[in-house]
């Protein structure tokens, strides 16, 4: 059964006192989540109490899963990027991978590259298998037009890898040629940036995740549209469609429903539809039509969605935020 | 270390015999007007002699001490943020502070406040009164305290100024001179960093105004010659102190300052004001408050920390070295200060909330005996453990470190008004 954006519903959550900031399935009923505790855990999802053993070693937040073979690949706000074998439950490698927090890891569709990207602003590709840096991607500024400093949130390759395209506090983002190492298109996206001059002088937002179309055509970017009070994240929930080689916006949706960030965005092999989750206090998972931006089906979260997996061929999909994994029916 | 030490003892005998004592010397005081010091005028005059100055940082909107001053790592209300060690053996503050942790020699830090009051509203009246509020009495804030306290009838500059230039949280900036009268209200800027119409009109010459200024004081010392009020008299002090006013409106502008200072500050608006707080200070100016909008960080507390701690951490030590350098530190206290702190607890927008219970605040240069913490809170920031102090306690040592005997009375008509609500008393071991 195949994941299908018409059967959203929840079929299992399960509470925790961490928070949960990455997911990733290890078969259909084991998964990792990376914690605020500093740790990985692995979790039985149909066991009723879902004990959790854990892969201890990065001392802060652990906001990167990613699977590389029978081996498991972790991010964390400590700058690290640590290799596991899961066999052993040993740590086999780590990496000095960034000088300040790494705020996402994307793997290569083809398993062989995995990105990075880091409060430094550098966004690094490595080898997801000897840990060799392939790239290093520099082009978004260290600190924000009113000189505060800046945030690189998110990044996502195209599904043929040539493409990898990132995102920051600003609401700038870039898509990078992985063959020449380059710069080749520049997107902005200002109303992700909350920038409040008056008020509060200071901000809140960004683009928070991004998703190219299984045909390479189309870019998603997600984050937060204008809000009038940032000491809360009050704004709407808001993504933007681009055909990114016409640096073309196809489609922006301001949720009416669903307040936040638009945290992670997913798109469905078929390229017909995408999910897009987040929240603020509470959270949202929402099918989204890539034709014309509007929602097929969506769902509140009982917690704001930090990330998802989606599992397609088991039509699973995992989120985890805060204090819950949820595992939902497509 | 426990609670500290209260040398009054609460009960009625003492609390009456200080006021009996007080009514008599006030009665004997005689032809005072309604408020007065009941100290010696040499040495009040001593007091200002020894030209000290405060400027408060004021971290609007509450900041949080867990990504400042208390920072908890590997707890699960530690937050993502790392500890980092100081240039002070066993001092430990957020990693978002690196400058300062290079610069905690003239730095004290108090972890230990418990004020209790964890609305914005009622928080910032606590931390600029130093005690609740009272019915019957109109307390003046710390600025007021301080002008009156540290500064000069004959200043040529302003003696009580507040920055509050974003709009949220402005109704909460107490600026308050309480029964010490409008005198020493502050000098307020809401839209800009230098006053709107301290400049003499272009079409008013020099010579006319000073014409006219001296044509108002005749007339004005003449009226007041048979007359008894003290309104009045503060009109006409107003008045008088226009000119000197006037003469410091250079201090407002930064252009005045070189580049390579006003680079080492940087380009935001709290730095600007900072740099300017430090003109004021050199110039002899008793208090200036710097507010910082806006940190209620009820989502996004690390996002809001990583900006704003960050241009804390920048602005603050640059200042301190700024004062350093130039030989003010010695008589410029530097505070921060908010109406709270926020929760040990991170909500579910990864934001922190009110918290009254345990948090922190900071105080450098001036009397105070830096590179020391003191008080602790619990192992998660839940509750203070050791060392527990009152806002009365704080304003009690800023008092003290200024050379100002915080059991000082005013007198509003017979009743006795003590700087300090009378359980407060000075945290000795802050001060140098």
């Amino acid at each position: 059964m195949t994941a299908d954006a018409n059967n959203l519903k929840v079929i299992k959550e399960i509470s925790r006192r961490d928070i949960l900031f990455s997911v990733v399935a290890l078969n259909e009923t084991e998964v990792f989540v990376g914690s605020s505790d500093s740790k990985v855990h692995r979790l039985n999802t149909e066991d009723d109490k879902a004990e959790a053993s854990e892969l201890s070693g990065h001392t802060s937040y652990v906001t990167g899963l990613e699977r590389v073979g029978d081996r498991l690949v972790s991010a964390a706000y400590d700058g690290k990027l640590k290799w596991w074998d899961l066999e052993k439950k040993t740590e086999i490698r780590s990496v000095d991978a960034h000088a300040k927090w790494i705020r996402r890891t994307a793997l290569s569709h083809n398993g062989k590259q995995l990105a990075t990207v880091s409060d430094d602003m550098v966004c690094r590709v490595w080898d997801a298998v000897n840990g060799k840096c392939v790239h290093e991607l520099k082009g978004h500024q260290t600190v924000t037009p009113n000189h505060f400093p800046s945030m690189l949130y998110c990044c996502a390759f195209s599904q043929d890898d040539r493409f990898l395209a990132t995102a920051d506090r600003i609401g700038h983002v870039v898509v990078w040629d992985l063959r020449s190492g380059k710069e080749v298109e520049a997107i902005e996206t200002p109303e992700m940036y909350t920038w409040d001059p008056k008020a509060r002088i200071h901000s809140i937002g960004g683009v928070r995740s991004l998703a190219f179309s299984p045909d390479g055509k189309q870019l998603v970017i997600g984050g937060m549209g204008h809000v009038g009070n940032i000491d809360h994240l009050g704004g709407k929930a808001r993504f933007e469609i681009f055909d990114w080689e016409k640096g073309e916006l196809l489609h922006q949706v301001t949720d009416d429903s669903y307040k936040g960030l638009t945290e992670r965005l997913v798109f469905h092999p078929s390229g017909k539809w995408f999910i897009a989750a987040g929240g603020d206090h509470s959270g949202f998972v929402k099918c989204v039509d890539a034709t014309t931006g509007e929602t097929i089906t969506d769902s509140k979260a009982p917690s704001h969605v930090h990330d998802i997996r989606l599992e397609n061929e088991q039509g699973k999909l995992f989120t985890v935020g805060h204090g819950k994994i949820m595992i939902w029916q497509l | 270390m426990s609670k500290r030490r209260n040398w009054f003892c609460g009960s009625d005998e003492h609390r009456i015999s200080r006021r009996g004592f007080l009514s008599t010397a006030a009665a004997t005081a005689g032809s005072m007007s309604a408020l007065n010091l009941l100290r010696e005028p040499t040495l009040a005059a001593e007091l200002k002699k020894q030209d000290k100055r405060v400027i408060l940082l004021w971290l609007a909107g509450g900041a949080s001490q867990l990504e400042t001053w208390d920072p908890k790592p590997g707890r699960p209300t530690g937050g993502p943020f790392a500890a980092i060690p100081t240039s002070v053996p066993g001092i430990h503050i957020s990693e978002l502070m690196p400058k300062m942790a290079q610069r905690m020699e003239d730095t004290a830090i108090i972890r230990s406040l418990n004020t209790k009051d964890g609305s914005h509203g009622g928080g910032a009246r606590m931390m600029h009164l130093g005690r609740r509020d009272e019915a019957t009495v109109k307390f003046p804030d710390l600025g007021a305290v301080l002008a009156r306290e540290l500064g000069s009838v004959d200043s040529k500059v302003p003696d009580n100024v507040s920055f509050y230039t974003a709009t949220e949280g402005r109704g909460n900036a107490v600026g308050q001179a309480g029964f010490l009268g409008a005198r020493y209200l502050p000098m307020s800027l809401t839209t800009n960093s230098k006053p709107d119409d301290l400049a003499r009109l272009e079409s008013i010459s020099e010579l006319d105004h000073k014409q006219r200024h001296d044509l108002r004081e005749l007339l004005s010392n003449r009226f007041i010659e048979y007359r008894h009020s003290d309104s009045l008299r503060s009109h006409n002090e107003a008045y008088s102190r226009v000119r000197g006013l006037m003469a410091s409106d250079k201090l407002f502008d930064i252009s005045e300052e070189p580049q390579s200072i006003r680079d080492r500050y940087g380009p935001s608006l709290f730095a600007e004001q900072c740099l300017i707080a430090r003109r004021l200070a050199e110039a002899g100016t008793p208090f200036v408050k710097v507010s910082r909008a806006w940190w209620d960080s009820h989502g996004q507390n690390f996002e809001t920390h990583l900006e704003l701690v960050s241009e804390l951490d920048h602005v603050m030590s640059t200042l301190l070295d700024d004062l350093k350098q130039r030989g003010l530190l010695k008589k410029t206290m530097v505070i921060t200060l908010a109406e709270f702190g926020r929760t040990p607890k991170i909500n579910g927008s990864l934001g922190r909330d009110h918290f009254a219970s345990a948090w922190s605040c900071s105080l450098s240069g001036c009397g105070i005996n830096g590179g020391m913490v003191y008080g602790a809170t619990d192992e998660d920031g839940q509750t203070v453990k050791d060392g527990e102090i009152d806002a009365g306690d704080l304003f009690a040592t800023i008092y003290e470190a200024l050379g100002i005997d915080p059991h000082t009375e005013y007198y509003v008509g017979s009743r006795p008004i003590p700087l300090v609500h009378e359980e407060a008393s000075a945290v000795t071991e802050v001060l140098a």
